[in-house]
């Protein structure tokens, strides 16, 4: 790679230092440059945002007013799909980190990452042209899926220690996340042939009429339950991944103390290696949170878009970043609608950054935090 | 802490309470999201170039359908429905049935149910009666012997419809570039006088001939056969035949243009637009986001200033896309945009040339969204690299640039290209910042021609994300364009998954080669 | 020829002047088979229709060449004035302000064509009981305000009288960006508020498939997008008289949310449209341009109106 030492000659090794000089310097200024150019997102939208709100000429409370329910909605949205993602995502993130064999931990990382892959308007359109005409249809199904599912999971626990000890090596729990998909599947198509049944012996025939007759509660077909499930399916791979290696990076003398002292596995985890790495796997749940609010695809197809300021599940949203895309390249620039919208990605600018921010700081601390126990993460 | 693990699992497992089977589930149930999405989508994409058998079904009040079932819902008591799709607009104004199954008296499937895929009014399911010329019906065919008859017409239409396309592909687009060019030419007139008459003369031969058609109720239809694409006899065919067909349905998909308002035909500008954008986006990228890394990494005090600003480009990777989206359509569209068109344009002002959405916008509003990715991923290889084998080229007297040069950015190129390739991979499933940037609709004419200067950056472009979206939210029948919004859905994971899988196979490849050797 | 254009712009330019050498040729010597490239500017509501026809056009004419873009009916209209286009496709009729500027520049006005006729129709799921509203009881279920003179919201079926459903009504409509939301707004709303409980599909499309799949929704879409999926429902408006949104109501314009799509047309008074423009018109409003128009799922024009617009145009009455 390295060619052998040229004779030395005075005038090279001049031109060389001159060369390597103004390389370095082209070098710094391009690089300035380009961060300076990424950088310079904040700027824009303070820019464009500040002097039209501060310069009298717009009517701002008119401004603020059509963006309340957006904000709203926005975080609305993110809420429910946390509600969904966040349990299933550190769930996840625990058992591949605690109880998987290496091997299997190495081939289940990129799969799950693979979801982080899957686009937006993919998920969106099954969200909003697939998911949402079931679920209305067979409401009554996906609720009782909520119920079931914990339950079967705990069922084939329960079957499990009644098993022999060569079914429970074959059927281990570090294997569980494989073998318990059949099963969940089966459980998924027990919910649905069940629900008519239950929905005849406990709501008298139809929920939503039940809902709506007993409790006051509206089901909107676009809703956020399926915006939280759709968005909740999208952000679970970041917060998987930064979870895990959160837990996983935490240093293995900790965990075999406890274990030597007799502490099971989920003892060790829930009293040890949770503690330690509370941290990292606050970080991986406020990036979530950020992917959240500014995904904008899976919203606009399946939120329905309704100007609501409510907190229920069945009822829709209007957020920030679909009334962007679908607003702004008609809005005259300078307009209020404009400035509106501007302000919108401001918010979400800042809110995405302050998150990130939060959460890198505390996985550095966390860092400095492993380092100091002694072992290189 | 993997080998502790391992140890425990050797020995007789305790119980390890409910929580710890919550945590598996999870794991199962992701698994099981996931698989059941990519098969949902794999199987209605791909079953959808399947040619289907069709069904003859009579109904109790004596009407007679032919179509193919397309789903079952249920109604109120116990009672099921089912939407047939019976083709035929220019006969029924509409292409659904929705008919309750207990209407329905008798249903089969005869061999000689006819498929056809028209030019106009889309498909038309029902029976050929003759083929035969405008003016002289022949009265004494039979219906295997037209079946055959149609085929051969199709062939030779096809034929002559392809000469067409060559003479006006080669000649006649050449000759108007010519006049546009110079319109005193007399000669280019003369010569397009001549081709027209070529081009006239062909059109006529193809309009000689008929089909007349007549439908499963039995109302009879004249069918030029210059509109007729393709005609197939789906119960008749073998598995075999069927297969052909379904690759060829594929190939079609992936080579056409789309037809019927995006509800037919194939996703070949989208395909071609995603991968042109995509590669702009990856030149822009690739250079800017190494030497941002480079200036990070090597050039810039690593003190507090730097880590600050490390700390900020990493933290832009999080910053939702459709912010970058209100960037690109602020500062290039509208600022950088309208300025050109004031310097350079102006004569075509108040029409915008880059002062509108298109290719160079989009492609620089995602090389933007997607610089942190590179740069972030650019770092990573090059902190990775030991400090001796820069200590060791700088002991031997080799200046810094050429330290950089000669051995640490040829070592860190692996890095480089899982930036980049993870970039690529980002930015081709990103729709929203393109809605604002420059994806369009439809733009039958692909950024890239014949015409100078070849690549028009300031054109729109269509985008297989985008035209997911747009078929399904924006087509005229989204029942109709299901099918192809799945079909597109699995092309775009499929090329997204390819991308990822390369990233992870370099990074592993990367980490193989170079050990892991972190920075001290 | 291609040597002394080096920019994208150079290239456009020169297309553009010479696009008006050729009009002016072509003008000089009718005989001739019109050919060359045809830039159309405008709506996307009628980017299908109008492609349609550049295909028809391209096969009666093999030398023409059409280049669409569809970006909006905002669009067409600075295209029109600045002289870029001399077709300028609308789904709405152009404001005063709009037709102010384009005199100020040619000295003449724009010459308004009327290509087809589209409606908006209110849709409910097919299998509900409900045939008829009346503009009010419309009002009262879409907005707040109640402007057309309800005097209650209607916010549940069993309001309307539907026995077989109760809870409340699912509305579904557009988005603020799109003609259809603010046409939906003046007519049926009395330019009132919509209620904040309106689903706003950026499409039409997505409306239909909302409704499609929903017995407690009501919404409202273009006719072309309409499938057996939904029911569109009859209007009375405040006679008391009862409006189909079908052929004959819409092209008599008695529906009360019919529209026209047209296309403007740069034409001194006086002359008569030849050269690819004129074959473009000429083909719009023959029978055959007017099959595609029914084809894509709009209201055919009537035959007077075609022939009197022919005549204005200067076509040749008998259309072909």
């Amino acid at each position: 790679m390295i060619e052998p030492p040229h004779p030395f000659s005075p005038s090279r090794s001049r031109w060389r230092r001159q060369r390597d000089r103004l390389a370095t310097g082209l070098i710094a200024l391009g690089g300035i440059v380009v961060v300076l150019a990424v950088l310079a997102i904040g700027v824009f939208l303070v820019v464009e945002v500040l002097p039209a709100l501060l310069g009298g000429q717009l009517d701002t409370q008119r401004v603020f007013a059509s963006l309340t329910p957006m904000a709203w909605g926005t975080l609305k949205a993110a809420l429910w799909a946390m509600l969904f993602s966040v349990p299933l995502a550190l769930g996840a993130a625990i058992h591949s980190s605690m109880f998987m064999s290496q091997r299997l931990r190495s081939r289940m990382k990129p799969t799950l990452e693979l979801m982080e892959a899957l686009p937006g308007v993919v998920v969106g359109f099954i969200a909003g042209l697939v998911m949402a005409p079931w679920v209305e249809r067979h409401l009554a199904g996906t609720l009782t899926l909520l119920l079931l599912l914990p339950l079967g999971v705990l069922l084939a626990g329960g079957v499990w220690r009644r098993l022999s000890p060569a079914w429970r090596r074959w059927f281990s729990l570090s294997r569980a996340g494989l073998w318990l998909v059949p099963w969940l599947a089966l459980l998924v198509m027990a919910a649905f042939a069940l629900s008519p049944w239950l929905e005849r012996l406990l709501v008298d025939g139809d929920l939503r009429v039940w809902l709506d007759r007993e409790m006051g509660i509206d089901y909107a077909s676009r809703n956020a339950m399926i915006v939280g499930v759709a968005m909740g399916f999208a952000v679970i791979p970041s917060i998987y991944a930064l979870a895990e290696d959160a837990l996983s990076g935490v240093p293995g003398g900790l965990g075999e103390g406890a274990h030597a002292l007799g502490a099971t596995r989920w003892q060790t985890l829930w009293k040890v290696v949770l503690p330690a790495a509370a941290p990292g796997i606050f970080a991986a749940v406020m990036i979530g949170a950020g992917r959240a609010v500014g995904e904008t695809m899976i919203v606009l197809m399946a939120s329905g878009n309704t100007a609501l300021m409510s907190l229920s599940p069945f009822e829709g949203m209007r957020s920030m970043a679909a009334g962007i895309v679908v607003e702004l390249p008609e809005a005259v620039p300078g307009s209020e609608a404009y400035v509106m919208l501007m302000l919108a990605a401001l918010l979400l600018f800042l809110f995405t950054f302050l998150v990130n921010t939060l959460a890198e700081v505390v996985r550095s601390r966390l860092r400095r935090r492993y380092r100091w126990l002694g072992v290189a993460p | 802490m993997s080998a502790w693990s391992e140890l425990a699992s050797q020995r007789l497992p305790r119980s390890e309470g409910p929580w710890a089977w919550l945590a598996a589930g999870s794991v199962a149930l992701s698994l099981l999201m996931l698989g059941g999405l990519l098969l949902l989508i794999a199987v209605r994409g791909l079953g959808h170039f399947w040619p289907a058998g069709v069904v003859q079904l009579e109904l109790e009040d004596g009407r007679a359908l032919a179509g193919r079932v397309v789903r079952e819902l249920p109604l109120e008591q116990g009672e099921r429905e089912r939407l047939y799709y019976t083709a035929n607009r220019d006969l029924d104004g509409q292409v659904w049935h929705w008919l309750a199954v207990s209407d329905i008296v008798a249903s089969e499937r005869p061999r000689d149910l006819l498929v056809l895929e028209r030019r106009f009014h889309g498909e038309f399911i029902g029976r050929l009666v003759e083929v035969g010329s405008v003016d002289f019906p022949d009265p004494t065919s039979t219906a295997t012997a037209d079946w055959n008859a149609l085929q051969a017409s199709l062939a030779e239409l096809q034929a002559l419809r392809s000469e067409r396309d060559r003479l006006r592909r080669e000649q006649l687009r050449p000759l108007i570039q010519q006049l546009d060019a110079d319109p005193r030419d007399a000669q280019a007139r003369r010569e397009l006088a001549a081709v027209n008459e070529r081009v006239r003369a062909l059109q006529h031969a193809m309009q000689g001939k008929v089909a007349i058609l007549e439908s499963a109720d039995g109302r009879r239809l004249v069918q030029p056969l210059d509109e007729i694409l393709r005609a197939w006899r789906p119960n008749a065919m073998t598995t075999g035949e069927k297969l052909t067909a379904w690759a060829r349905g594929v190939w079609r998909f992936l080579s056409e243009g789309p037809r019927d308002g995006n509800t037919a035909g194939g996703v070949w500008p989208a395909i071609f637009g995603t991968v042109l954008m995509v590669l702009l986006m990856s030149l822009l990228v690739a250079p800017f986001g190494v030497l941002a890394a480079v200036y990070l990494n090597e050039v810039a005090h690593q003190g507090r200033l730097t880590n600050l600003v490390r700390i900020s480009v990493r933290n832009l990777a999080g910053v939702p896309s459709i912010v970058y989206g209100v960037f690109g359509l602020g500062v290039f569209v509208y600022g950088v945009g309208g300025s050109l068109d004031e310097w350079f344009f102006s004569d075509e002002l108040p029409s915008p040339t880059f002062g509108t959405g298109g290719l160079l916008w989009a492609s620089l509003t995602l090389a933007l969204l997607t610089l942190p990715v590179v740069i972030v991923a650019t770092e990573e290889g090059l902190a990775r690299i030991p400090v001796q084998q820069r200590e060791g080229a700088l002991a031997l007297g080799a200046t810094r640039f050429e330290t950089l040069t000669r051995v640490i950015l040829p070592m860190t190129v692996p890095a480089m290209l899982t930036g980049v390739i993870l970039a690529i991979a980002r930015a081709a499933g990103e729709v929203a910042p393109l809605m604002l940037v420059g994806v369009a609709k439809l733009a039958p004419q692909v950024p890239v021609d014949a015409e100078f200067p070849f690549l028009h950056l300031e054109r729109k472009f269509m985008h297989l994300g985008y035209h997911i979206y747009d078929t399904a939210f924006h087509g005229n029948d989204v029942q109709a364009a299901l099918p192809l919004v799945y079909a597109t859905a699995l092309l775009l994971i499929g090329v997204i998954l390819v991308l990822n899988l390369t990233a992870i196979f370099l990074r592993h490849y990367f980490r193989t080669r170079h050990g892991y050797v972190p920075r001290q | 020829m291609i040597t002394w254009g080096n920019s994208p712009g150079w290239h456009r330019l020169r297309q553009a002047c010479l696009g008006v050498i050729l009009v002016l040729l072509a003008a000089s010597a009718r005989s001739e088979m019109p050919a060359g490239t045809l830039g159309i500017v405008g709506s996307d509501t009628m980017a299908g229709l109008m492609l349609r026809w550049g295909e028809q056009l391209s096969d009666r004419h093999p030398g023409i060449r059409l280049q669409l873009q569809a970006s909006g009916s905002a669009s067409a209209v600075p295209a029109l004035t600045a002289g870029t286009t001399r077709l300028g496709p609308m789904s709405r009729p152009m404001s005063e302000a709009e037709r102010r500027a384009f005199q100020e520049r040619h000295g003449y006005a724009v010459v308004e064509v009327e290509v087809a006729r589209d409606a908006l129709a209110v849709i409910v799921h097919r299998h509900l009981e409900l045939a008829t509203l009346s503009l009010e009881a419309l009002d009262a279920i879409f907005s707040t305000t109640r402007h057309c003179g309800a005097s209650q919201a209607i916010t549940r079926w069993d309001q309307l009288g539907v026995a077989s459903r109760v809870g409340r009504i699912e509305l579904h409509g557009r988005n603020p960006a799109s003609g259809s939301h603010g046409l939906f707004l003046q007519r049926a709303l009395c330019a009132g508020e919509y209620s904040p409980r309106l689903n706003e599909h950026p499409g039409s499309a997505a409306v239909v498939a909302a409704v499609t799949e929903n017995r407690a929704a009501i919404g409202y879409a273009g006719l072309n997008h309409l499938t057996p999926g939904v029911k569109a429902i009859a209007l009375k408006d405040e006679y008391g008289q009862r409006h189909e949104p079908d052929a004959e109501q819409v092209r008599g314009g008695d529906y009360p949310l019919s529209r026209s799509l047209f296309v403007y047309v740069n034409l001194p008074p006086g002359k008569a449209i030849t050269g690819p423009e004129g074959a473009l018109l000429d083909l719009i409003l023959s029978p055959e341009g007017q099959r595609t128009v029914a084809g894509q799922g709009f209201i055919t024009l009537a035959d007077e109106v075609l022939a009197a617009q022919r005549q204005r145009l200067g076509l040749d009455v008998a259309a072909p």
